[in-house]
């Protein structure tokens, strides 16, 4: 089943030099459960692409479709209620409240949408990603690695159908980036989620089962791996 | 979760990580000055209307020659009012071997309604001998005014004959509430109970006595009784309420409620700039918070309602804790004021407090909403370009918004257009001006830095990179100094000025109505004594009835007192110390022209009257019309307490018209007794004790003083807020910057050096303008309100300076330890994530 579409979709910004065109022409459709890594150069568009299809930003053409609605037709309330519904997002900057325990962070997207159990799934996510002993603890006392798996944690615990992520590992060192990766992909096949990232780091690229390279805005190379071979890789 | 219990959690844990507490500290100030002062005011208000009933010891008074009539008891018996009588009526009393003329007051329980009655079980009792009554004399028992025991020689417990009856003497009578204002010379007073009067037998047809029927309670009631009495009244009583001097005191009430409101304005408007700054730090620490409770799906709509609602539980939260430190403040002032009014202050009406709380959620919304509110329209991508922000109001826009408020608070609180556009007006000429001069120090601060060592340099481009923060921290503190200033040197120099009027030995008695042929036996007595007099002063009583040839009319009487009752006239030949002719000449110089009497008239009067140099003035003594030329005019310093008069004649003017004398004298508290003799051998003079007077003064300069200065206090925390708020808004910038110059090897030394020497600078700049702040309000003061000689006052500007570097720079480098305190690995490692 397709959860995501994008068709021909344009990003074009002015700035003080003119029109400056990040995507062009752009299409492409994931399908549900799978895994995209998003790859190019630095001010390729990757990350736009990505807002774009996350319903943060609107493309200036084109049609985007996330869980079967048309983000490009709605206003930003709606694009707000397709993600409250269908999108998680873990950040290359953690983005993590300085102020709210990690207990709380990962409350915070069930609390806004009024789950009822907020604490207890969050104190479970916690768990799951092993810092079950660490929930009071404020983010500035935990180290980046586990700032990350907060991250990962809150992402996961609002139970997306999409999870979006921009540079999970660029600001980790390598040992703790691999700890990070391993268990974003854990909980993505536990839960069934489509993963779609933005990296730069071919170990990350190489776990998706589908990596597409952009490079000024546009798809260079679009290819698809089969789950065997990951696993022959890994195994490797 | 509702979105309210949602936004309760949220502004808990915004406020547990510190984020709120300069707001709401800001929050909790402006109302706790509101409060106080309208709490204080509004009970002060409505103390003081009940008190000047004190005045008739009552709130309506029908007054009579002749007894009130009993069927008049049917106008009120369906009305919920208290009532009482007294009569009034001169009789000699007897006690062994004297007798006396007396003024006996004879009176029913309950009296005084209003005000209370002050007694002592101490002849001439002072301080804490004198007590409030709890009651009235029982039958057969006399409460006295101190003098008449040594003139009749008697003592508490001994007794003393009213016609056909003896009383037992019980107690002293200190103060009557509704006794006669002025130097009355009448004969001593006796209070006796209303039921003995008949059993005296001293009320006989045709007697000369002055009937009071005393009423008290609510208006309404009140009203209803004045339009069922009035018809009833005829030509033989008279329907009596607050009049005339009582309108002063309601002006001058007011006058000090708009000042105590203004100076709370300025504790409010400090206040709302903390707020302003503190919200917009709090806004944009939450740009990066709301783009991720957006990209978490959370609509703007939601988000706006999230963070209203915290505002709104916020201030709401924030000025209920301002009621109650306001009301702790208030009990504070009104402690230190409540002895000035000598009766229970009344409980506040609600009002007042609606006031406070009002004022804490119109300073949110105009303060701290402005920067808040175009949060929620932030664009959730900024979660990965950091590079977008969210357009914030001008600050243009916001300024006009506080200022609205402003307005709008100032109108509320004066209640009084007029004021309030004199008010905004002078606030905004005295911000473009602080700013101005703010902004040129700044500016030669930086040639200065220029050429200055690398602590210099540190501290004054921290100075010069946020002009709008310095401009702000240096106007705000100014006016907080100045105010300070301005009250200490008012404060210091009224109580100096009663220091140097009135030294250890200054007069304490009043010594009136001095026989011609007692003036020389009481010179010799008091300089037997050493006591210090005053000259003897001729006095004649006289009514000022006519102009340049034409009578007073009805109107001219009812525009100045001074025609409406008798004055005392004298004449002297040498112009008192305290006296200044302003227009005209004084005796030695002024020359009569064919035999013409002069007479020289005290400014104020004058000017009520309408009285100019050269004018005739018609006088009436006893029935003898005298004339008399205005020869000069004079200012008279009425707080000196020694004898004063509007009307001074030539030499010998007033020779033929039988004067009495007065002077004033002080008696050493050890010489009390002197006085019980010195009246026993002088019955007929009388004699003012002013002691009480001076005493009472005293206190209320302090006590006013105190009670303002607290007020003033809580103004200057205002501007410790504002500090606080500026700082802890530029703290991240700080940290960066300390972090990377100690990384670099940048000494503590040189980096608490730059802070110290930072605020320090911002204190001198504000201590400087404010001395020229409060050199300008005190050059104000003195030559329009106290007319006294305008001074400069080099103590302002070399302390405020001094002082504002020092304090200000502790301040400022305690505010910023954090700088120094915290590991700058930590700090840029935090700055990086």
């Amino acid at each position: 089943m397709r959860i995501l579409k994008a068709q021909q979709i344009n990003k074009t910004v002015t700035t003080s030099d003119g029109q400056l065109t990040i995507i062009e022409n752009l299409s492409l459709s994931v399908e549900q459960g799978t895994s995209v890594a998003i790859v190019g150069a630095s001010g390729s568009g990757k990350s736009t692409l990505l807002a774009l299809l996350a319903g943060l930003d609107v493309p200036t053409s084109g049609v985007i479709e996330l869980n079967g609605k048309d983000l490009t037709a709605m206003d930003e309330e709606g694009r707000a209620k397709v993600r409250a519904e269908s999108v998680g997002f873990v950040f290359q900057s953690f983005q993590l409240l300085p102020g709210l325990s990690a207990l709380e962070n990962v409350m915070l997207p069930l609390e806004l949408h009024g789950a009822p159990d907020a604490e207890v799934r969050a104190r479970n996510y916690l768990e799951r990603v092993g810092l079950g002993h660490r929930v009071a603890h404020y983010p500035k006392q935990l180290s980046g690695g586990e700032q990350q798996r907060v991250a990962i944690a809150r992402a996961f615990a609002s139970e997306p159908k999409v999870l979006f992520a921009d540079e999970p590992t660029g600001n980790l060192d390598s040992v703790t980036g691999a700890t990070v990766i391993e268990l974003l992909f854990d909980l993505n096949r536990e839960q069934g989620t489509t993963l779609i990232l933005v990296t730069h780091e071919q170990r990350l690229a190489n776990r998706c089962l589908r990596q597409i390279t952009i490079d000024a805005g546009a798809i260079t190379s679009d290819l698809s791996v089969d789950e065997d071979e990951i696993r022959v890789e890994l195994s490797e | 979760m509702s979105d309210w219990k949602l936004a309760a959690k949220f502004l808990w844990r915004h406020w547990r990580s510190g984020e709120l507490r300069v707001l709401s500290a800001a929050i909790v100030l402006a109302v706790t000055v509101v409060t106080a002062i309208a709490v204080f005011a509004d009970r002060m208000d409505r103390s003081l209307q009940r008190q000047s009933n004190a005045y008739l010891a009552a709130d309506r008074v029908v007054t009579g020659r002749f007894s009130i009539p009993e069927q008049w008891q049917d106008l009120v018996s369906d009305l919920p009012l208290e009532q009482s009588f007294t009569a009034q009526f001169g009789s000699m009393v007897f006690a062994e071997n004297d007798m006396q003329l007396a003024s006996i007051k004879a009176v029913a329980p309950g009296y005084p309604l209003r005000g209370d009655l002050e007694v002592s079980d101490v002849p001439f009792g002072l301080g804490n001998e004198v007590y409030f009554a709890d009651g009235i004399p029982e039958p057969g028992e006399v409460w006295v005014d101190s003098r008449l025991l040594p003139i009749l020689d008697i003592e508490l417990g001994d007794t003393l004959a009213v016609g056909n009856r003896d009383f037992k003497v019980s107690k002293v009578v200190i103060h009557e509430p509704d006794a006669q204002q002025g130097f009355s010379v009448t004969g001593p007073r006796v209070l006796m109970n209303y039921a003995d009067v008949e059993s005296t037998g001293v009320i006989q047809p045709g007697s000369r006595i002055f009937y009071k029927w005393l009423l008290a309670g609510e208006d309404g009631s009140l009203d209803e009784f004045e339009q069922r009495i009035k018809p009833e009244l005829g030509e033989h009583f008279q329907f009596r309420t607050l009049q005339g001097s009582q309108r002063s005191i309601g002006s001058a009430l007011d006058r000090g409620k708009s000042f105590l409101m203004l100076a709370g304005m300025i504790g409010v408007l400090l206040a709302g700039v903390a707020i302003a700054i503190a919200a917009q730090q709090f806004a944009e620490k939450h740009v990066d918070t709301v783009a991720l409770l957006k990209s978490l799906g959370a609509e703007a709509p939601k988000v706006r309602k999230l963070y209203f609602t915290q505002m709104l539980m916020l201030g709401v939260v924030s000025s209920a804790l301002g009621l109650i430190t306001g009301e702790f403040l208030h009990q504070l002032i009104a402690s230190s004021l409540s002895s000035l009014f000598g009766v229970e202050l009344l409980p506040a009406s609600w009002t007042a407090y609606g006031l406070g709380f009002f004022t804490g959620l119109i300073c949110l919304l105009c303060f701290a909403l402005p920067p808040i509110w175009p949060l929620p329209t932030i664009s959730p991508v900024r979660v990965l370009r950091r590079e977008i922000n969210i357009e914030q109001l001008s600050v243009r826009t916001r300024a006009l918004i506080g200022l609205s408020a402003v307005i709008l608070l100032i109108a509320i609180y004066s209640q009084d257009l007029k004021l309030t556009v004199t008010v905004i007006v002078g606030l905004i000429a005295i911000l473009i001006v602080a700013v101005g001069l703010s902004l040129a120090m700044l500016r030669s601060s930086g040639q200065l830095g220029a050429k200055a060592g690398s602590t210099w340099r540190l501290a004054i481009s921290n100075l010069q990179r946020n002009p709008g923060h310095s401009t702000t921290q240096i106007v705000v503190f100014s006016c907080a100094i100045m105010l300070l200033m301005v009250l200490f040197m008012v404060r210091t120099s009224l109580i100096d000025e009663w220091r140097l009027q009135l030294p250890e030995n200054a007069p304490n008695h009043f010594i009136l109505n001095i026989g011609a042929n007692e003036r020389a036996p009481l010179i010799e007595e008091f300089t037997a004594k050493q006591f210090e007099f005053n000259p003897l002063y001729p006095m004649v009583l006289g009514r000022l009835v006519g102009k340049n040839g034409e009578t007073f009319s009805e109107e001219d009487r009812d525009l100045s007192n001074a025609l409406r009752r008798e004055l005392n006239l004298s004449w002297t030949d040498s112009l008192a110390a305290d006296n200044n002719i302003i227009e005209g000449q004084w005796w030695d110089q002024w020359q009569s022209v064919d035999g013409e009497n002069g007479v020289s008239v005290e400014a104020g009067t004058a000017q009520e009257i309408g009285i100019k140099l050269g004018d005739e003035l018609i006088f009436s003594l006893g029935g003898l019309e005298l004339k008399a030329r205005v020869s000069s005019i004079r200012t008279v310093d009425w707080n000196a307490l020694t004898p004063n008069f509007y009307f001074l004649f030539s030499p010998g003017a007033l020779d033929d018209y039988s004067p009495t004398y007065l002077t004033s004298v002080f008696v050493p508290n050890d010489d009390k007794r002197f006085i019980n003799e010195f009246l026993r051998r002088y019955p007929t003079i009388v004699i003012i004790e002013i002691d009480r007077i001076i005493e009472r003064i005293k206190a209320i300069v302090t006590q006013v003083s105190q009670g303002v200065e607290l007020v003033l206090w809580v103004v200057l925390l205002g501007g410790v807020l504002v500090l606080i708020a500026a700082v802890s808004a530029s703290m991240a910038r700080r940290l960066h910057e300390s972090s990377i110059l100690r990384a670099l090897g940048s000494g503590r030394k040189l980096i608490v050096g730059s802070l110290w020497l930072e605020f320090s600078l911002l204190g001198f700049a504000s201590g400087l303008l404010a001395a020229f702040g409060a050199e300008l309000i005190l050059f104000a003061l003195q030559s329009l309100v106290f007319e006294a000689t305008s001074r400069i006052h080099p103590l302002l500007w070399v302390f405020g300076p001094i002082l504002g570097a020092f304090f200000i720079g502790l301040l400022g480098a305690f505010a910023c330890r954090k700088t120094v305190t915290v590991p700058p690995a930590l700090v840029l490692r935090e700055l990086q994530s």
